[in-house]
Parts: structure tokens; C-alpha cells; sequence
């Protein structure tokens, strides 16, 4: 048919970084279909140069308050990679444990605060206080739980205190470990079963949307990838974390000041849905039985099933955390010293699944142990592509609906990516009518 | 023991918007006993996790009211409009006065919860903190301790 459309969507026009959707269709034919991004220019570089060993964590976990213990954790890796710092066993299994609680946190909130509205079409999570509070507390007690993870094990939920590099500066206690391990056991596996039945019930509700697409992030030979592995892509196998810049090939498009990523494609996709379709086999029984309930198959295509994949990863995460701090526990807690002792100066190259997708760092040192140059590639950034490619796909399925109806599609589909659209400014705008 | 919690909320590394937790790193320097100091830092929604169990509390924050920079307003969230996002693209999307929001329909807002908001001149990653709002601060601390004082006393 011939038509013509127009959307702009601006969002986030109060904040510094904004997400707007532009679709341009005339006489029926698709001109443009886009996400934009408006991100404050390349200030990451600028803002670690001159940094020690030491500071360069603190700093890039302040990036973010939602991605805080992502950018740090792979900040410390890519540290300890340029300066030979080797870690301990028990060093790393505290990491998964953090690594873990951020996950469940961001997925978890992701779930039922951007997409549970979106499925049960009211717009957004606060007409859902009114009608479904026992559901919003759920989350926020699930959020509760994985805030103890972050309290004990970093020292602070928000901008951890205690990772540092070559260790941490405080090991939990045992009984702290337990009280966690009651929590999970009792509080956070039955509300993120509980979780299961409510997207399930609500599954029906996702767009029926496929796009096959390159999928790309961490792998790794014993587990499901989350803290370490090589780069692995769905379409041409495993490449080595340190040859990342022939993974993530960054490009400058005129619609965004954030760069685009590809590989084998001309787009790739990165996050829970990425993961599961690359590692879905290392996940356990109970991970499955909840993809296999919510309908998420292997090799899945569809875009929005995104947030499902999320779902899967909480009930892993909630359920490896115990297996975690058993094997801690068994192991005995050491009261080990951080290794900060350099072995070499150098480039050092990090890369960790954060909830959003594949993140890389990458720092060159000085003999001094100071940053010379830095860069950092954000899932979002990577996803920008995809998304792109998705809405041309998507637009001339969805051109007999109304204008309404294909702007939500869009926006649904860009919240199912839950992109870090303004790093950190979470500015308050009051109005002052007297 | 206890009297009063003060929470400050922003970003270290983006220019004004520091000044929350700048303002907690001053008052550590001298704190009083009575005094709980939180550093929120940049994630808005967290703020939920501090609610129960306290009676008073003030959340320190740079905030856009169009006024000039380095003014502060201290007033209750109910008194004034905040401006919702309330159809964000992203978690990121999520601020202070969504995190507000929910907290009041879920019933978890303290009777006596207060926002020390101070308008910032820039918000630029890696900037400083203006003059104005610096002179701000010790107007945040004045208040702060005023406040304590009616506690108090």
C-alpha cells in the first residue's frame, strides 16, 4: 500500500543523552527507520587519562548508577591485564557472585518496570503500583536481595567500595555469606518462580516480530558466560577477548553521535538474548523449565524475546549465587591481601557480559602505573545497528496498524534492548509555579 | 543515635550534578553522631532501599527549577510538581521523581521527607563544580544543621 508516515518520537529531552525514534515513509516506501542517539561525545577517554591503577575503577564506576558494578568489574580485569596482576580463585568467585547480583537486579527491574507495563498495555510501571502492587513489591524485594549481594560482598550496592584491583579490600564472613544464601533460598527463588508464572501469563502479549541477526557475547568452556570467556558470534565462532577491535569494527553514522558496531553483518545483537541463544546449553534444569514455560526456544530471533531471556538468566543467577557461596564456604574464606604488586606495564584489554550486553575496556598504562589512553565499547553502542536494521524490518510489517499502535511497537522494541540511553544524569526537574 | 539520615543524590563525574555527594563527603568530615549520611550516588531508584525505618530524612540533589544557579529550595516532594518521565525508553530513564512517585503510591514515603534542591549552572561529564553551586554548600550544611537542631531541641 502507499502511505505516508512520520514519527519522532523524542524522549529524554530533559536529560543530556536522548533516544528519539525517527521513521520517514512516503509514498509507501521506508526512507528512514531509526533510533538516535544523542550522547554526550567521546568524554570516556578524556576522563581517565592521567589516572593510576588505583583510580580508574572508582571513575568508571561512577559512569553509571544502574551499570556501575559492570563498568567496574571490567575496569579491574583490564587493569590487572595490562599490569600482569593475577588473581586468586576465591578473588573470582566473589566477582561472579557480584556479577550475579548486578544481573538479577537490572533483569529483574527490566522485566517488570519497562516491559510487564508494555504487555499489559498501561504505558508504563505506575498505573501498575495501583493495580498490580503485590507484583511491584515482588520486584522490589527480588531488587532487595540482590542490593545484600552487592552490600556485603562490594562493601555498597551502589559504586562499590571494597573490588579493587588484584582482589578486594574486605572479604565477607561467613555468616554474611549465609544470611545471603537464607535470602536467595527463601525470598528471591520463589518470587523469581513467581516471576516465571507472571510472564508467562503475560507472553501472549509479546509482538510476534523475528529477525535472524548475528548474535555475539562471552563464552566460556565450563559455565554460562557472564564474568570471563573469549568473544564467541553466532555466525563465525570464537575470537580471542583481545582481538576485540576486529569484533566490534566501530563506524559514525549521521543520525547519532554514538558510534554503530559490526562483524560478519551489517548489525549484531548483544544481551540476555544474545547469551542464551550462544550458551543456552550451560544453564541448568531449572533455567530451562523456566525458558521452556515463558516459550523462549534456542536459536530465538525474535528481538522482544529479549526480556524473556532475562527472566532465564534471574532464575540462573539466583540459583548459581547458592552454588557460589557453597563452593566459597567449602573452599574457607581466606583473609587474602589484593595482588597490587605490577609485573609489566602496558595495554590490557577487559571484556564482561554486563545485563545489557558484551562490554569491553581497554587501557594503555604508563611505567608510573598511570592511564595514557582508554576506550570503552558499551553494549548499547554495539546494539545501535541491530536495532536499526529491526525497525526496517519491523515498519512494513506493522504499516496497516495506526500511527499509535506502530510507535509503540517501536518504542516496545527499543525498550526491549533497555539501552543506557543517558549515562548517569537522573536530573530532578521541578516546577516552580507559585 | 539516629535523628536525622541525609541522602545525596548525583553524579561525581558530571560538573553540578556532584553536589549531593560532595555534600556528604563534607558533613563526614564533621559529622554528629545524630546524623546518618548516605551516598547514593547516581542511581535514583536505590533510594528505595533507604526509606524504611526512617523518620527523617533529606535528600540533597541538583535539581532544574529555572532558577539561578546556586539557588536552594528546600521543600517536600508533595508540595511541588515534579516532572515525571513516565513512558521512559530504558531503566535509565527511571530518576528521582519517578523513584519519588512510586514510593508515594506504594505508601513507602516518611512523613517527614524533605529535598535540599540546588539548581546547577553545568552538568558536563568531568567538570567541576561552579562557584555558585560551592557557595551553595555551605547554605546545604546550614540547613542541614538547622534542621537537626529542631530535632533536637
Amino acid at each position: 500500500m502507499s502511505r505516508d508516515l512520520d514519527i519522532k518520537v523524542h524522549h529524554l529531552t530533559r536529560v543530556e543523552g536522548h533516544g528519539n525514534i525517527i521513521v520517514n515513509m512516503k509514498d509507501g516506501v521506508l526512507e528512514k527507520a531509526h533510533l538516535s542517539i544523542v550522547e554526550p561525545p567521546r568524554f570516556f577517554e578524556a576522563m581517565m587519562k592521567g589516572r593510576s591503577f588505583h583510580e580508574a575503577a572508582i571513575i568508571t564506576s561512577r559512569i553509571c548508577g544502574i551499570c556501575s558494578l559492570g563498568h567496574q568489574l571490567t575496569s579491574l580485569v583490564t587493569t590487572e591485564d595490562a599490569l600482569g596482576l593475577e588473581i586468586s580463585e576465591q578473588t573470582r568467585l566473589l566477582r561472579k557472585l557480584l556479577v550475579h547480583g548486578a544481573t538479577l537486579q537490572s533483569n529483574v527491574l527490566h522485566a517488570y518496570f519497562l516491559a510487564a507495563p508494555d504487555f499489559l498495555k498501561v504505558g508504563s510501571v505506575f498505573p501498575l503500583i495501583a493495580t498490580h502492587k503485590d507484583v511491584v513489591l515482588r520486584a522490589l524485594r527480588m531488587k532487595r536481595v540482590a542490593n545484600d549481594i552487592g552490600d556485603i560482598v562490594s562493601g555498597r550496592a551502589v559504586h562499590p567500595i571494597t573490588p579493587v584491583p588484584g582482589g578486594f579490600s574486605r572479604i565477607p564472613e561467613k555468616a554474611e555469606l549465609l544470611e545471603i544464601k537464607r535470602k536467595l533460598l527463601e525470598e528471591a527463588l520463589p518470587d523469581g518462580l513467581e516471576t516465571v508464572e507472571t510472564m508467562k501469563a503475560l507472553a501472549g502479549a509479546i509482538p510476534q516480530f523475528e529477525r535472524e541477526t548475528e548474535y555475539i557475547s562471552l563464552k566460556h568452556p565450563a559455565e554460562y558466560a557472564l564474568y570471563e570467556g573469549d568473544i564467541f558470534s553466532s555466525d563465525s565462532g570464537a575470537t580471542a577477548v583481545k582481538n576485540y577491535l576486529e569484533v566490534t569494527n566501530e563506524y559514525v553514522v549521521n543520525h547519532s553521535t554514538s558510534k554503530h558496531a559490526k562483524f560478519n553483518r551489517s548489525s549484531y545483537f548483544v544481551g540476555a538474548l544474545a547469551r542464551w541463544n550462544n550458551n543456552h546449553a550451560q544453564l541448568g534444569p531449572e533455567a530451562h523449565a523456566a525458558a521452556a514455560a515463558m516459550g523462549l526456544k534456542p536459536n530465538c530471533f525474535n528481538p522482544y524475546m529479549n526480556t524473556i531471556a532475562q527472566v532465564v538468566e534471574a532464575v540462573h543467577c539466583i540459583l548459581d549465587s547458592v552454588r557460589i557461596i557453597d563452593k566459597l564456604i567449602e573452599n574457607g574464606l581466606k583473609n587474602e591481601k589484593p595482588n597490587q604488586s605490577p609485573t609489566r606495564y602496558g595495554r590490557g584489554i577487559g571484556s564482561t557480559e554486563v545485563p545489557r550486553g558484551i562490554l569491553f575496556h581497554d587501557y594503555t598504562y604508563d611505567n608510573k602505573g598511570n592511564i595514557i589512553e582508554a576506550n570503552c565499547i558499551i553494549p548499547t553502542g554495539q546494539n545501535l545497528a541491530n536495532i536499526d536494521d529491526d525497525m526496517l524490518k519491523l515498519v512494513p510489517q506493522i504499516i496497516d496498524k495506526t500511527k499509535a499502535e506502530i510507535t509503540l511497537n517501536l518504542e516496545m522494541l527499543v525498550r526491549a534492548y533497555d539501552p543506557c540511553i543517558s549515562c548517569s544524569v537522573h536530573m530532578l526537574e521541578v516546577d516552580f509555579i507559585e | 543515635m539516629t535523628v536525622l539520615t541525609v541522602i545525596g543524590v548525583g553524579n561525581r563525574l558530571r560538573g553540578d550534578d556532584a553536589v549531593g555527594p560532595l555534600l556528604i563527603d563534607e558533613l563526614s568530615k564533621v559529622s554528629a553522631s545524630q546524623l546518618e549520611l548516605i551516598d547514593a550516588g547516581s542511581d535514583a531508584l536505590g533510594i528505595l532501599e533507604y526509606l524504611a525505618g526512617r523518620e527523617h530524612i533529606l535528600l540533597v540533589d541538583a535539581c532544574r527549577m529555572g532558577k539561578a544557579p546556586g539557588s536552594l529550595v528546600t521543600f517536600r516532594p508533595l508540595e511541588r510538581k515534579l516532572i515525571l518521565d513516565t513512558d521512559p525508553l530504558s531503566l535509565h530513564g527511571l530518576g528521582l521523581a519517578e523513584t519519588l512517585d512510586m514510593a508515594e503510591s506504594l505508601h513507602m514515603l516518611p512523613t517527614d521527607l524533605k529535598i535540599i534542591g540546588i539548581e546547577p549552572d553545568s552538568i558536563q561529564f568531568n567538570g567541576k563544580l561552579s562557584s555558585s553551586v560551592q557557595a551553595a554548600m555551605s547554605l546545604a550544611i546550614e540547613k542541614i544543621n538547622d534542621e537537626l537542631f529542631q530535632l533536637t531541641n
